[in-house]
């Protein structure tokens, strides 16, 4: 679990899609359809710019997306489909169906398709999903992958992987293409976990060894062929992979090359230039509120910026555990305090590019998703009534010195600033402490905190209310390298997360998410700021790059190049 | 800087001028000096009156004003980064924040921490270098390999890292006052001691050492007085190098943190703008332009004018 925000340092990745015809619309009005018009064919070879200086094909340590880089590399039990306008959906990937419930939820069984084969020849096995699964608990390789499985599957918890000699119980693989999980409690989204990169099949028996992210054994169309840490990553086809058992993949080009650990602005200028190998490449982080200002002269660049219609949410984190913090009162009036238009331009230079003013905690785009404003104001907020709820708090002279961490990436200090601007409107004075991207997650994560504010983003991992709202508010996500960064703990809140966990049946569980929505928004532990637009820039060669609805990132398996 | 024209205090005390009225008679005489002198006064004006100067303008240097921003892609709106009789110096992209009352209140910035950073460092050359070249022994080699380890230390590397493991709780400011102040007394001591090597053997230092003078008296009536000139030059010559740091540093993300002016952090911020909104990095890069030329030909012509061996220029 863990880890979701978007941060254009994580690569990001994979997923699914049916064959999508992308006929001119895109998620985005600027976006025009000369780009879209262009026919991908299969062949040539597609660059991807990266700013990160490693690329991990470790399913294991992986948290990507089920649309990006490591879905090229590695198939899951269950994929999404993703198109612009349509709610994203949970697809069989190496399975044939996306999973049979019995026991209320509490069994899922799988069957895997006929004829599927790794790339060195062998063919998959319901035993390699399992050993992948295993492989993901052993303690050498927990370190920045999802675990939503963990603490589902019987004896999850207590489980330390298959190299120390025992194995899972609670999953059975009574023939090679079955797979029974059992889960200790029911659990409606299981399909959506099992598209998460742990259950990506890892041949039985291999995988021991700390750099298997760097010769990995493929199940998806491309195999890693060439590895050079901060300088490139290339994909070559995989010969044994078969289109015929595939849905979400087009596997469009011969080869995928990754050019890491690039400087964004440099990824930016090369790609609006558009000369060489460049015209058949895009930028995997995004396009920042400078660049973009740039890119409104130039028309050419300019129809080549793709910007997602929604995605993750940015938040203010208050830390509901300290000093005046921990009053509801105190924390409603930052509802107030904050000027969000504000945020917006710091973010992207305009609304329009940045993203809607966010009040809800589940995201757009999320099936169940009901908006609502318990804390109505304008756009740049109501410093006089925030001040007033401070003083009915018994702060009249506002708050004095909150520390207020940042991570110094992403733009992240330029945007804390127009918060604490704001916040000053208001009488609460903050100080703001840019750290270290990863030292900084060390630090929300943990569990001796000194933050009373921080600033964040969180995109599900999966499509479902239930992945916007447990890692940031259950109470279990608190310190150990949770994203409750909040720290907010709600028994009742916790209950309730339980229960819609619990509830198979979509409809009623979004019912219950809308609700516990609202519930938690009550206590104020988060303002919610903007749904983040992202802007990614691609070459004039590169087509069918398309941003769906949910995720808020390219879709990798279905881009293409033009000759 | 350079350490060789140093003034000869032979030279100065046979003239017989106090180094004020050499001062003075530089300023009128070498153009270059005076325009030098007169930018440090409007710049230091600029940094002294920044609240009642951005008071008249009716801004300050931290409340948003998005208005003052083009819709479509937040850069500010209007020709020359939305200069105005609003904004003086126009915006600042994406927060609207006004650019006068920024490099105003970065002027502040940069003087506080030049200046006292390089009392910092001349007052630490001063006394060691003086006491190394008097008390000589173990001591003076101590002190001189101090210092050589120190010009040879990678201080910005240093200071990054400094600013990174420091904790919050102690304020940046005096932090970069401290580090830098401390770095820089090496060469000032340096300068010193050789003075002060050559001085200890005048017939009046021994005169006054023979009349059973103590060192502090030595260093204080003796001594002092004939390094005033030297000590003059090289603090003025010091001074942009000190300027230069900080705004090495706030260019950096080490020096001081947001959402208080720094020119380096706005010249660092600017980068990214130069091709939409190229004012945004000109002011503030011709405000921190102008303050180190001016303390460089300032102390040029202090040099000249306090050390006869050099001419004056006309």
């Amino acid at each position: 679990m863990r880890r979701r925000n978007l941060l254009r340092g994580l690569a990001l990745v994979t997923a699914a899609a049916s064959a999508v015809a992308l006929a001119g619309c895109n998620a985005n009005a600027r976006n025009t359809a000369s780009t879209q018009t262009q026919t991908a064919t299969t062949g040539g070879t597609l660059y991807i710019l990266s700013d990160a200086a490693t690329q991990n094909y470790d399913p294991a340590k992986s948290a990507n997306l089920a649309t990006t880089s490591l879905a090229l590399v590695h198939r899951r039990l269950t994929a999404w489909n993703v198109a612009p306008g349509q709610p994203a959906a949970v697809v069989p990937d190496l399975t044939t169906d996306t999973g049979k419930p019995s026991d209320d939820g509490r069994t899922w069984t799988y069957t895997l398709r006929e004829g599927l084969k790794f790339s060195d020849g062998t063919p998959i096995r319901s035993q390699d999903v399992k050993w992948g699964v295993e492989r993901s608990f052993a303690p050498a390789f927990t370190g920045g992958g999802l675990g939503y499985h963990k603490t589902l599957l019987v004896g999850g918890a207590d489980y330390r992987g298959p190299f120390e000699g025992q194995r899972l119980a609670s999953i059975e693989t009574p023939d090679e293409r079955t797979l029974v999980f059992h889960l200790a409690r029911p659990y409606g989204d299981w399909p959506w976990i099992v598209s998460t990169p742990a259950f990506a099949p890892v041949p039985e028996g291999k995988g021991a060894e700390a750099d298997y992210s760097e010769h990995p054994v493929a199940s998806g169309p491309y195999q890693l062929a060439e590895y050079q840490k901060g300088v490139r990553a290339k994909l070559t086809r995989n010969p044994n992979w078969d289109k015929n058992t595939d849905s979400v993949r087009s596997a469009l080009p011969d080869e995928v090359v990754f050019q890491l650990g690039q400087d964004t602005t440099v990824i930016s200028q090369r790609l609006v230039a558009d000369s060489g190998d460049d015209r058949f490449a895009f930028g995997a982080s995004f396009v920042s509120p400078a660049q973009l200002a740039q890119l409104q002269n130039n028309a050419s660049a300019k129809q080549r910026v793709v910007t997602s219609k929604s995605g993750a949410l940015a938040y203010l984190a208050l830390n509901t555990q300290k000093g005046p913090l921990a009053d509801p009162k105190v924390r409603q009036a930052f509802q107030y305090a904050v000027d969000k238009s504000a945020y917006q331009i710091a973010s992207a230079g305009s609304a329009q590019l940045a993203g809607d003013i966010a009040t809800t905690l589940i995201t757009e785009g999320i099936p169940g998703r009901e908006q609502y404003d318990l804390y109505p104001t304008q756009p740049t907020g109501d410093p006089d009534r925030a001040k007033q709820l401070l003083a009915e708090a018994g702060y009249p002279n506002g708050l004095d010195n909150l520390d207020f961490v940042v991570a110094n990436t992403n733009n992240l200090p330029e945007k804390a600033q127009a918060v604490q601007a704001s916040l000053a409107r208001a009488g609460i004075k903050t100080n703001i402490r840019s750290i270290d991207r990863d030292a900084y997650d060390a630090e929300v994560t943990g569990n001796q905190v000194n933050y009373d504010l921080t600033l964040s983003s969180w995109q599900p991992d999966f499509p479902s209310a239930n992945a916007n709202l447990q890692p940031l508010f259950a109470s279990s996500e608190i310190g150990n390298g949770g994203y409750n960064l909040s720290r907010y703990r709600n028994p009742e809140v916790d209950q309730l997360i339980e229960r819609a966990q619990s509830t198979v049946d979509p409809t009623e569980a979004g019912r219950q998410w809308a609700e516990i929505d609202k519930k938690i928004q009550q206590d104020s532990p988060v303002v919610p700021l903007i749904y983040t637009r992202n802007s990614f820039l691609h070459g004039s060669k590169v087509a069918n790059f398309f941003i769906a609805d949910f995720p808020a990132y390219p879709n990798y398996l279905q881009i293409g190049v033009t000759p | 800087m350079s350490e060789t024209a140093l003034p000869q205090p032979s030279a100065l005390a046979a003239q017989n001028r106090s180094v004020p009225a050499a001062i003075w008679r530089m300023l009128r005489t070498d153009r270059w000096a005076l325009a030098g002198a007169l930018t440090i006064a409007l710049l230091g004006l600029l940094a002294v009156g920044a609240d009642v100067l951005t008071a008249i303008e009716g801004q300050d240097p931290f409340s948003y004003h998005t208005d003052a921003l083009d819709p479509a892609t937040g850069g500010p709106a209007g020709v020359l980064g939305g200069i105005s009789g609003t904004h003086w110096f126009g915006v600042e992209p994406l927060t609207g924040r006004d650019l006068f009352a920024i490099v105003a209140h970065g002027a502040r910035t940069s003087f506080l921490i030049g200046l006292a950073a390089t009392a910092v460092s001349v007052l630490l050359g001063v006394l060691l270098g003086v006491s190394a070249g008097y008390l000589g022994g173990w001591y003076d080699r101590l002190v001189t390999w101090t210092a050589d380890v120190l010009l040879g230390f990678p201080y910005l590397v240093f200071m990054i890292a400094l600013g990174v493991v420091v904790p919050a709780s102690v304020p940046r400011p005096l932090l970069l006052i401290v580090v830098i102040g401390l770095f820089g007394w090496p060469t000032h001591a340096r300068i010193v001691r050789a003075q002060t090597l050559s001085l200890k053997e005048r017939k009046f230092v021994s005169a006054a050492r023979a009349f059973g003078a103590g060192p502090w008296h030595v260093f204080t009536v003796e001594l002092l007085p004939n390094l005033w000139a030297p000590i003059t030059v090289m603090a003025t010559l010091s001074i942009p190098g000190k300027i230069g740091v900080e705004a090495a540093l706030s260019f950096l993300g080490v020096g001081i943190p947001p959402p208080t002016p720094s020119w380096g952090r706005t010249i660092s911020d600017a980068i990214d703008w130069v091709r939409s909104d190229p004012m945004y990095l000109i002011l503030p890069g011709a405000a921190l332009f102008l303050a180190t030329w001016a303390f460089n030909v300032l102390g040029d012509g202090l040099r000249d004018a306090l050390d006869p061996r050099t001419g004056v220029r006309g």
